[in-house]
């Protein structure tokens, strides 16, 4: 699959807040912990070999379950498969609890829930549509879909 | 660099909204030809495949750091997603008609993460003033009205998008409390949900008092566990207008302190 490289690369290259060396261990058998730069741009996590310019790779952060795990780590797994997750290990506690939720209000799903939620109560307060000033009421992705579903199975959410 | 494949056609695949989806012809550069794809954007994905039935992607748009232009160069219908910086690319579309080339161009400007992250504090800003409103709507405050000015022209100007009405204007909440105090019960919608078009009581967050920003959504949350909630949050609506009602009602008749109905 094609993908616009150089410019995810740029991307990655963006100052971000969240960006610190971790130890980071691959979701297949084998795979060993390993010293990387880990970085949130948007919502993808790229993940360098510590000195490099160009990341290794890049996690979207769609669909995917973020949760503690064991002393100070975390991880992300997706579509509940053992053979998609990826184990952080950060410095302390509380940088680990730091990550998690940087990681969950990075996804824009997550970001259009509180959009809508925010539209929503806006316009209950005070009667009027937030988005009308910015000619943006009509656009379907601000509108509440049905395509969203909150079965448990989904993760959506996250 | 590796972009894990698979994360991305799972979330193409999964519930998640899809933006906007369709054909259009994407140029490639090195033929300087057409080619008509079908795309499909979801959050800030542009992804694209040779008809809607594919299980192949041909390929994904990271819709980060780009502007869209139109270009009447590239011939009709034609716009393009420009990435701005030094040796970065341009892609060229062309659509079929004007309505569609105006709908893609709208919709791809209004498709980035940073866009929605914008809008989405500015629109948490003006939902705590709107609170805070509500709260003391009884009384005069001459000092929010500006506030709340400035929270809407900050947003604004930072919005490039040629094809939006951008109104600097007052949130009715300003201009209401700027008026004689006794009109604060027209700042609060009066309206059930149900009437408000394309409203689904689902997404709504059922706690009583409001999450702070971060806090919400729930994770997981299930709509139909938190159903008596829901209807106790809306039937406030109720309760309150019932008070008001009873409050209007003349003191002199006796029979009117008793409901109508005994509910019991």
């Amino acid at each position: 699959m094609r993908f616009n490289e150089k410019e995810l690369v740029s991307l990655s290259r963006q100052p971000s807040e969240m960006a610190a060396e971790m130890g980071m261990r691959g979701p297949k058998k084998g795979d060993v912990l390993k010293k990387r730069l880990v970085k949130l741009v948007v919502n993808f996590l790229f993940y360098f070999r510590t000195d490099e310019e160009e990341p290794i790779g890049a996690l979207l952060l769609e669909q995917c379950r973020v949760q503690k795990e064991d002393n100070q780590s975390f991880s992300i797994a997706y579509m509940d498969e053992a053979e998609r997750k990826y184990l952080f290990e950060c410095g302390s506690e509380e940088q680990c609890q730091k990550w998690i939720d940087s990681i969950v209000k990075a996804s824009y799903e997550f970001m259009r829930k509180n959009l809508i939620y925010y539209r929503t109560e806006i316009h209950r307060l005070t009667g009027k549509d937030p988005l009308e000033q910015y000619g943006i009421s009509e656009e379907t992705r601000f509108q509440v879909t049905n395509g969203m579903q909150f079965m448990p199975r989904d993760t959506s959410s996250l | 660099m590796k972009l894990h494949e698979k994360i991305l056609t799972h979330f193409l695949s999964c519930t998640s909204p899809v933006d906007k989806e369709g054909y259009l012809y994407k140029k490639k550069e090195r033929t300087a030809t057409y080619h008509r794809r079908w795309f499909v954007l979801k959050a800030n994905l542009l992804f694209y495949q040779e008809r809607p039935a594919d299980r192949h992607l041909l390929g994904v748009i990271v819709l980060e750091g780009c502007t869209v232009t139109r270009s009447k160069s590239d011939g009709q219908f034609a716009f393009s997603l420009v990435f701005d910086r030094p040796g970065l690319k341009t892609y060229r579309f062309a659509a079929v008609d004007h309505q569609t080339q105006e709908s893609w161009v709208k919709t791809l400007l209004l498709a980035s993460h940073c866009y929605l992250s914008l809008l989405v504090r500015d629109l948490g800003r003006q939902y705590e003033e709107a609170k805070q409103q509500q709260g003391c709507g009884e009384s005069f405050h001459s000092s929010s009205g500006s506030v709340l000015q400035q929270s809407t022209t900050n947003f604004s100007l930072l919005v490039q998008n040629p094809t939006a009405v951008v109104r600097e204007g007052r949130s009715s909440s300003a201009s209401s409390v700027l008026q004689a105090p006794s009109l604060p019960t027209n700042v609060v919608a009066k309206r059930s949900p149900k009437l408000w078009p394309r409203r689904n009581a689902h997404v709504t967050p059922l706690n009583g008092p409001m999450p702070l920003y971060g806090e919400w959504p729930l994770v997981g949350f299930d709509p139909l566990q938190e159903f008596s909630k829901l209807h106790d949050y809306y039937g406030l609506e109720v309760k309150k207008a019932r008070e008001e009602w009873l409050r209007r009602r003349p003191a002199e008749k006796e029979h009117s302190d008793k409901d109508l109905i005994d509910l019991g």
